[in-house]
């Protein structure tokens, strides 16, 4: 028999620990952005994404993706940690112990409250290595300068080392499609670097998300 | 409701309340000794209402895995809670932007639709059981929205 009673932890059903209203706060006299554990949030306004490609491009010219790559990759590390701490700190689990929805679902609605836009993971590949992120509405997509290849190298970064974390193993990340160039999504390609070496001339060579994916698994 | 009295406060600096405004103002304040009546026979009743409920969904579904009547249950009381306070504050919305577009992709996750069904069935028998028809009707509609985005999608 089930007892109702046993299914409450402390009397609480943790329930949507990153909804938006209740996540993010403020003291606008403080000019403070916090989230719900009082931990500080910074707001990025669009002209200073647009000044970090801008100055970048300057400064860096064809380094800018790496250097952008690279500080995705530490902002990731920090932002595993943190997600990982509010959610033990929330639910009583570890991350590693959740179940995959339920970790999905909290990865998605703390994209999305952070202002990232959306995110959905597509495991079809996963035997052969391969994790596939489609991200929408990325803030850094729709700021950078144009270019005739994807622009979203801070979130490869990011993608890149919050996995790694997660699946404790060094993952690279590659962009295939970019919302800047048209595309209806972001689509991201997560595995290990050695697999992915031929992406980055294929991604170059404008092919498709799909014809790169079927090269990748052939 | 909530949404439609906070606009009317962001008006004081350039107007007085106008009549229909004071009366969407009074019906809200008429009617909180009632939703407060249900919000703490809710509260206080929660895990016996919850408890019939589960044992009558154990009988009705035998074959299901209890993982899945557990987790119908536990996302059942979360509904519950939240349908408790929107009724508090009279507002919907508070219960789907909040939590249903969450909760309802882990059921779509679980496949737990066909228990949910069992569930929100048995819990609305409860419900009427326990609250008369015009507390009943302060929850229904928060907890038809819940409905609609786990069951009936």
């Amino acid at each position: 028999m089930i007892s109702v009673a046993d299914l409450l932890i402390d009397n609480r059903i943790p329930g949507n620990y990153f909804a938006s209203d209740v996540y993010v706060r403020g003291d606008l006299e403080l000019g403070v952005l916090e989230n719900r554990r009082g931990d500080r949030l910074l707001a990025l306004p669009e002209t200073l994404i647009q000044g970090i490609y801008a100055g970048l491009n300057k400064e860096t010219g064809q380094a800018t993706r790496l250097v952008l790559f690279n500080c995705g990759r530490w902002w990731g590390k920090n932002f595993y940690d943190r997600f990982a701490e509010e959610l033990n700190s929330y639910y009583h689990k570890a991350v590693v112990d959740m179940d995959m929805a339920e970790f999905l679902q909290s990865l998605q609605q703390c994209w999305i409250t952070h202002g990232w836009g959306k995110i959905e993971l597509d495991q079809t590949h996963q035997h052969r290595g391969f994790l596939v992120i489609k991200l929408w509405n990325s803030p850094f997509a729709s700021q950078a300068p144009k270019s005739n290849l994807p622009v979203c190298f801070l979130e490869a970064g990011i993608l890149s080392s919050f996995f790694s974390r997660l699946a404790d193993k060094d993952l690279h990340c590659i962009q295939t499609t970019c919302e800047s160039l048209g595309a209806d999504c972001n689509y991201f390609i997560l595995g290990l670097a050695k697999r992915l070496e031929s992406a980055e001339a294929l991604v170059e060579a404008h092919e498709s998300h799909e014809a790169i994916m079927q090269k990748l698994c052939a | 409701m909530y949404t439609e009295i906070a606009a009317i406060f962001d008006e004081a600096e350039s107007r007085y309340l106008k009549a229909d405004e004071l009366s969407v103002l009074g019906q809200y304040v008429g009617s909180l000794p009632q939703r407060l009546e249900t919000y703490q026979r809710l509260r206080d009743q929660e895990l016996s209402i919850m408890q019939q409920v589960a044992d009558q969904l154990q009988a009705e579904m035998p074959q299901e895995p209890t993982a899945n009547l557990e987790r119908s249950i536990k996302n059942g009381l979360l509904v519950l809670r939240y349908c408790a306070m929107s009724t508090l504050l009279n507002d919907d919305s508070f219960v789907k932007d909040r939590l249903l577009n969450w909760l309802s992709q882990s059921t779509q996750t679980y496949n737990i639709q066909k228990v949910d069904t069992v569930l929100y069935k048995l819990l609305d028998q409860r419900l009427n059981q326990v609250f008369n028809p015009q507390q009943f009707s302060l929850l229904a509609p928060s907890l038809q929205l819940a409905k609609d985005a786990l069951i009936n999608h």
